[in-house]
């Protein structure tokens, strides 16, 4: 049987959805558009379009997850909201569990100890296809 | 700034709503990522497919109760007017099509066959939709009529009687001139014939344009109550199935008889060869399409309103 998880936000998807980046961004503060776009790339390494960049900050809108603050109107700020908050959360706690299971699987800690130590691990084991 | 009436035009893929709300913004963005330069094509292409996404979602500032029920209306008469398209792109069909299986060997008529009776229970499917509509919204056009609502749709309603008006006497006198014809003369070989043939046609269609505007004046402001509102937004995304139904066994047939009867679509006759895409069928396919486009558009947002107003 499936281990129960965190009822993350349905429609926020996974970690390189636009969604899920864009709360990443504003939890650090507020932004607007071209900010956000900015933050993204630099700590995502995803340029997101700026077609798929406003849609997806329409949905978090249309859900309360992220609101517009006071401001210019043509480059308006946006911060995440109270909800937005829990939905990041749940969504970075199922990311992590599933991390740490990768990471257990590929016995990734027993990798980097032996890099420390210098012990040769079997041929083959670790290596990236 | 140089570039921002270019940038503004980037709007015109997003619903109103949804540019009043954000437009401004993403026009700041694109200045802001692009200044002088030309919108890269990839760019272009995020913007009209965020754009159709909005339309589909029917997204933009989040509308009230009052706003829902006018998205699943305007929706709906997205619909109607689609179904408007519809009904002169398959009238040229059905023309076009006309003897087809007289020309078709007897062992490949099956699927066309099947195709083209998809085609023809679709169009009475969707026809008698369109009538259901029509009738639900009765007593309420009564009782807009009776509160004054005629000097609000005087002017359409009046000139889709006298094109419609004109329309029919058309279609008397030419058939009565049909009758005193022989079959060659009929078929194109007197050049008057077929010109007053040709501005019935165009009569017919003019006909079908100012009714359905009519209808839509006539709607628009219409105070349906929800439950017929209800229905008619189930009724427009019947009749957008009904269109999927029509252009793809209008495809089939296309596709059958070019594989089977190629001949058909050039002069009739066995053996011979012909393009198997005549300009007809791609003027009739491309106004199925773009026509089923805005109802697809119509419908979805009739879709995503119709939920919410039943839980209003």
């Amino acid at each position: 049987m499936p281990r129960r998880r965190s009822q993350p936000d349905q429609a926020l998807g996974r970690s390189n959805e636009p969604g899920v980046l864009i709360l990443t961004s504003l939890a650090s503060g507020p932004m607007h558009g071209y900010a956000l776009a900015k933050d993204i790339e630099e700590f995502a390494g995803v340029t997101l379009g700026p077609g798929t960049l406003y849609g997806a900050i329409t949905r978090l809108e249309e859900r309360g997850l992220i609101e517009a603050t006071a401001g210019d109107s043509r480059r308006r700020p946006y911060r995440i909201t109270a909800d937005g908050r829990a939905a990041l959360a749940a969504v970075v706690r199922d990311m992590r569990a599933i991390a740490d299971e990768g990471a257990a699987r590929l016995r990734l800690r027993v990798l980097a100890r032996d890099m420390i130590t210098g012990h040769q691990p079997a041929p083959g084991f670790g290596r990236a296809r | 700034m140089k570039g921002h009436s270019r940038f503004e035009r980037s709007l015109r893929w997003y619903p109103m709503d949804w540019r009043n709300r954000y437009g401004d913004e993403l026009v700041a963005l694109l200045e802001d990522t692009y200044g002088d330069r030309p919108l890269p094509l990839r760019c272009r292409l995020s913007l009209v497919r965020a754009g159709a996404g909005e339309w589909l979602s029917g997204s933009g500032a989040e509308p009230d109760r009052d706003g829902r029920r006018q998205q699943v209306r305007s929706g709906s008469l997205l619909v109607l007017c689609a179904w408007s398209v519809f009904v002169v792109a398959g009238a040229g069909f059905a023309k076009f099509a006309e003897h087809w299986d007289a020309v078709t060997p007897p062992t490949d008529r099956r699927l066309p066959a099947a195709a083209f009776g998809a085609v023809q229970g679709a169009a009475l499917a969707g026809a008698v939709l369109v009538l259901v509509g029509a009738a639900v919204s009765l007593p309420a056009f009564v009782r807009s009529m009776r509160q004054g609502g005629w000097a609000t749709i005087r002017l359409p309603v009046l000139r889709a009687v006298a094109v419609t008006s004109v329309t029919v006497l058309l279609t008397i006198g030419l058939v009565a001139w049909a009758h005193h014809l022989g079959p060659q003369q009929r078929q194109g070989a007197l050049w008057p014939y077929a010109g007053a043939g040709a501005f019935w046609a165009l009569a017919v269609v003019a006909s079908i344009a100012t009714c359905s505007a009519a209808a839509v004046a006539a709607t628009r402001y219409l105070h349906l109550p929800l439950r017929v509102l209800r229905l008619e937004g189930t009724l427009a995304v019947m009749a957008t199935v009904a269109m999927v139904a029509i252009l793809a066994g209008t495809l089939v047939w296309w596709g059958a008889l070019a594989a089977s009867a190629p001949w058909f679509f050039g002069s009739g006759v066995v053996g011979s060869s012909a393009s198997p895409v005549p300009p007809a069928m791609i003027l009739c396919g491309s106004l199925m399409a773009l026509a089923l486009i805005a109802a697809v558009l119509g419908a979805g947002r009739v879709a995503r309103s119709l939920t919410r107003v039943s839980a209003d």
